[in-house]
């Protein structure tokens, strides 16, 4: 065992010692990930294969969507990104498929599942980013380390000094309205606090009525919607009409479902943080506002 | 006396869950809030009703196959059930009813499947084909609903496996309305076979040779158990373990004679779905647990000491 570890050390020595051109040291870009690895690059990366929708509204953002050469099937913003090819859901991610497509940088969301994938593809001396993308919080930092992994460092730089300005942004004047959002309605499963939508309900101005609950989802009863009564039922969705439980006899108990009011909001700007998040604040803002 | 024990139990775990609830409600107000009224009692009467379907669809199909560990669900049902949920939601299928009623295709397709494997020479049921089919049946239907949700883009489909866990959280007198006009039916063709089942526990041959028409009972009481379980697992998911342990613990009391012990365990198997959903409502409230959960965690320790007991005896 030891001696095969030395020898591919060895190997891998040599290997790299044949490959550094002689006399020029690289001076690529190189950041700290979330997983507390050094990612260095010989060069700006060129050829990008983003993990996460989010990591592709931001690499588009700062002006290096041309480099994307792969991108998951839920990417669908801006339109552009459709062109690129898809590796797959990303739910793992599909080492192999992300390998063809020879990036010199996969962005990786960071979770327990993608450090395996991590691992194999730095395995296969592809490098790997692995970020956090869960809360506003995190938006800047990525946008950041992105920018200087792909030389952007300016675009990258008033990119998170926005989404750095909404993360700190006080809530906006209590907005007397209250809603709940319904990730799913057999069981009920609710968003609570601590959640990107959470967040954004409040610097828009409202008030999530399951903000007390400590998880970022969870299963609640029904009877408890019905009794904290908020004034709306946010579902993300793409289509205008309410969704199919409001016809159900038991969610008629809700104020809010008998009432028909429903806050439709599409999956790809709510669904996710990214350099849309204040769009989002806004249209939820104006919605909210329009309504009677 | 016991049946008074057993009629004060229900009676409690009715009123404790009508009472007790994550909602605030006045003990004045009961009789006036809507909370009460559109989802508490409806809740309680469908866990009720489903309770005792599965309790006494278990000590049927214990019986029948003369297996202490036969539940309604090993039959292939609830992978079934899961499979027609399953298609449901990715194939986006729309109208209230929708999941109900394709969960209830799904189990009475496996019904059929094992149905058939366990006919030998197309009339006699043989009930170790209907243990074996059903489980190789029900673990297909797992593998083909394991590969829609991985293959299928809708991201809610992981919530399906959150309705297998089983809950009644779509509980409204409408569901009510639905199980208590379907389940009267095999109830009725259950209690009916009392006689004939208490015969079956002495062996087929020594049954045939008493009077019962053994192959017609078998036939009745599987389709009977079988049917009861699949509109329970469509109004309210895979909800385990009352199925398996209440007729156990019935017929500690009540003994072997289906007679009592079919009622029994219809009014058990009630009470025990209603308590334990009162805790999955009320324990971890504003939060809530599946109900199949608790149900395993109150219902494993006791069928833990049930078998402490049967192996030291």
């Amino acid at each position: 065992m030891g001696i095969f570890v030395m020898r591919r050390w060895l190997i891998a020595l040599f290997v790299l010692a044949a490959c550094r051109p002689s006399g020029r040291p690289p001076v690529g870009p190189s950041v700290q990930d979330d997983a507390g690895r050094t990612v260095t690059l010989a060069a700006p990366a060129r050829r990008i294969v983003s993990l996460l929708p989010s990591f592709t509204e931001l690499v588009f953002a700062m002006g290096a969507g041309d480099r994307l050469v792969g991108r998951t099937a839920w990417c669908d913003y801006p339109p552009a990104a459709l062109a690129v090819p898809s590796v797959g859901d990303g739910m793992p991610p599909n080492v192999e498929a992300v390998a063809a497509r020879r990036p010199d940088l996969v962005l990786l969301y960071h979770s327990g599942t993608n450090l395996t994938a991590g691992q194999q593809l730095a395995g296969l001396g592809v490098p790997v980013a692995l970020l956090h993308l869960d809360r506003l919080e995190d938006l800047g930092p990525a946008a950041r380390r992105i920018g200087r992994l792909t030389g952007r460092v300016a675009q990258a730089e008033s990119l998170a000094a926005a989404m750095d300005s909404l993360a700190a942004a006080k809530p906006l004047a209590p907005n007397p309205q209250s809603l709940v959002f319904v990730v799913w309605d057999n069981p009920p499963i609710v968003i609570g606090h601590g959640s990107y939508l959470d967040r954004l309900a409040a610097l828009a101005g409202a008030r999530n009525v399951f903000a007390d609950v400590a998880a970022p989802s969870a299963q609640v009863s029904l009877e408890t919607i019905a009794a904290r009564d908020p004034d709306w039922i946010a579902v993300l969705s793409d289509s205008s009409g309410p969704p199919a439980f409001a016809a159900r006899r038991e969610w008629r108990a809700v104020r809010a479902v008998r009432e028909g009011r429903f806050l439709n909001l599409p999956g790809s700007l709510f669904g996710r943080p990214g350099p849309r998040s204040s769009q989002a604040v806004a249209e939820l803002r104006a919605r909210l506002e329009a309504a009677p | 006396m016991r049946w008074v024990a057993l009629g004060v139990a229900a009676a409690l775990a009715f009123v404790a869950s009508v009472v007790l609830g994550p909602a605030a409600v006045p003990l004045g107000d009961l009789a006036r809030s809507d909370i009460v009224w559109s989802l508490r009692a409806p809740r309680t009467v469908l866990a009720f009703l489903v309770g005792g379907s599965l309790g006494v669809a278990g000590a049927g199909l214990q019986a029948l196959v003369r297996n202490p560990l036969a539940d309604p669900f090993l039959l292939g049902l609830s992978g079934g059930a899961g499979l027609g949920a399953v298609v449901a939601i990715a194939t986006h299928l729309s109208g209230p009813w929708a999941l109900p009623l394709a969960a209830f295709a799904g189990a009475l397709g496996a019904l059929a499947l094992v149905y058939r494997l366990g006919l030998v020479g197309c009339a006699a049921l043989d009930p170790r084909i209907l243990l074996l089919g059903g489980v190789a049946v029900g673990a297909f239907a797992a593998a083909v609903t394991t590969a829609i949700v991985a293959l299928a883009d809708a991201a809610e489909l992981r919530n399906a496996f959150l309705w297998l866990w089983g809950g009644l959280s779509a509980a409204s007198w409408d569901s009510v309305l639905v199980l208590t006009l379907y389940a009267p039916l095999p109830l009725a063709v259950l209690f009916a076979a009392a006689r004939p089942l208490d015969l079956l526990a002495l062996g087929e041959e020594p049954a045939r040779y008493l009077g019962a028409d053994v192959e017609r009972v078998k036939r009745r009481v599987y389709l009977a158990a079988s049917l009861l379980t699949a509109a329970a697992v469509a109004v309210s998911g895979v909800i385990g373990f009352v199925g398996l342990v209440v007729p156990h613990i019935v017929r500690l009391a009540w003994g072997h004679r289906h007679r009592a012990l079919l009622p029994a365990a219809f009014i058990g198997g009630g009470a025990l779905l209603v308590f334990a959903d009162t805790v999955a409502r009320t324990v971890v409230a504003p939060r809530e647990l599946p109900v199949g959960v608790v149900t395993a965690l109150v219902g494993v320790p006791i069928f833990a000491l049930l078998l402490r007991r049967w192996t030291v005896a």
